[in-house]
């Protein structure tokens, strides 16, 4: 490891109706924005918006392949555009900085065109 | 802009900022971490068999943990909300099975861009009132 190092990205398949409900029951979010399509479109989405969270989710999948999970002691999104199902996500990053206990890392969460989702910032104990 | 909204502007967001959710209580079970790596496609072994929680679990913990939410506190309309940013400062792992108790506030409250913006913090602590980890959630309600 080292500053500079590009992490290997983590590709996730394309977002489905049924993984919104999934994670809506898993989560607890039960909002309509997303998983009930005609409540989406009232409230001017056009459509169901995946859990930012579950994005996020995804950045943190990326985090436990690149490093040891109990490790993480900082993780911060920035939740940058809405991510609709059948979009494909994946999830790059690389390590920016570090000080003497920390590595200290940024990711992105983007679609097929490069469209970013989620920017992320997290710090991992060496 | 409606004469409702000036006085919401100018009076109602301000006075969100220290008011307190009320605190609630939930115990780590191995089935909702399965079930979020699950949901997430992280299928982790230890996460499967609930021996460790991936980094965004405290969600499960705020919907699932029985509190009062912070969209009636905070009076929002469902349909204009967004969650803007989210940050975890974790001071400890989640140990399974064990109880976490959180405690929320309103941090900040302020308009900008034609949207309102709130954070919450909110603090989870063990049995022994040590803090596992601090949230902070900035909420966007759209106008």
């Amino acid at each position: 490891m080292e500053v500079g190092q590009t992490l290997e990205p983590l590709q996730k398949d394309g977002i489905t109706h049924t993984q919104l409900v999934r994670y809506a029951g898993a989560s607890g979010d039960f909002n309509p924005i997303h998983t009930v399509v005609p409540f989406a479109e009232g409230a001017g989405l056009g459509g169901v918006i995946a859990h930012g969270m579950l994005v996020m989710g995804f950045v943190g999948q990326a985090i436990g392949q690149w490093f040891e999970v109990k490790d993480l002691k900082k993780f911060t999104t920035r939740f940058k555009a809405m991510t609709r199902p059948g979009e494909k996500i994946s999830v790059q990053g690389r390590i920016v900085n570090e000080n003497e206990a920390c590595w200290i890392c940024e990711a992105e969460a983007v679609n097929e065109d490069g469209e970013v989702k989620v920017k992320a910032f997290f710090e991992v104990k060496k | 802009m409606k004469l409702k909204e000036v006085i919401f502007l100018s009076t109602g967001l301000k006075e969100k900022v220290g008011l307190k959710l009320e605190s609630y209580t939930f115990r780590v079970e191995k089935g909702k971490i399965r079930e979020l790596a699950q949901a997430i496609g992280d299928l982790k072994e230890e996460y499967l068999n609930g021996e460790a929680v991936p980094p965004t679990f405290p969600t499960v913990i705020d919907f699932w943990g029985g509190g009062a939410s912070s969209s009636d506190l905070l009076n929002l309309n469902m349909k204009k909300v967004l969650h803007g940013e989210q940050e975890y400062e974790y001071f400890r792992e989640i140990v399974p099975d064990e109880e976490i108790t959180v405690h929320g506030v309103i941090e900040k409250a302020y308009t900008k861009a034609a949207m309102n913006f709130f954070v919450i913090r909110k603090d989870y602590m063990d049995k022994q009132g040590e803090t596992i980890l601090i949230s902070r959630s900035t909420i966007i309600e759209r106008h």
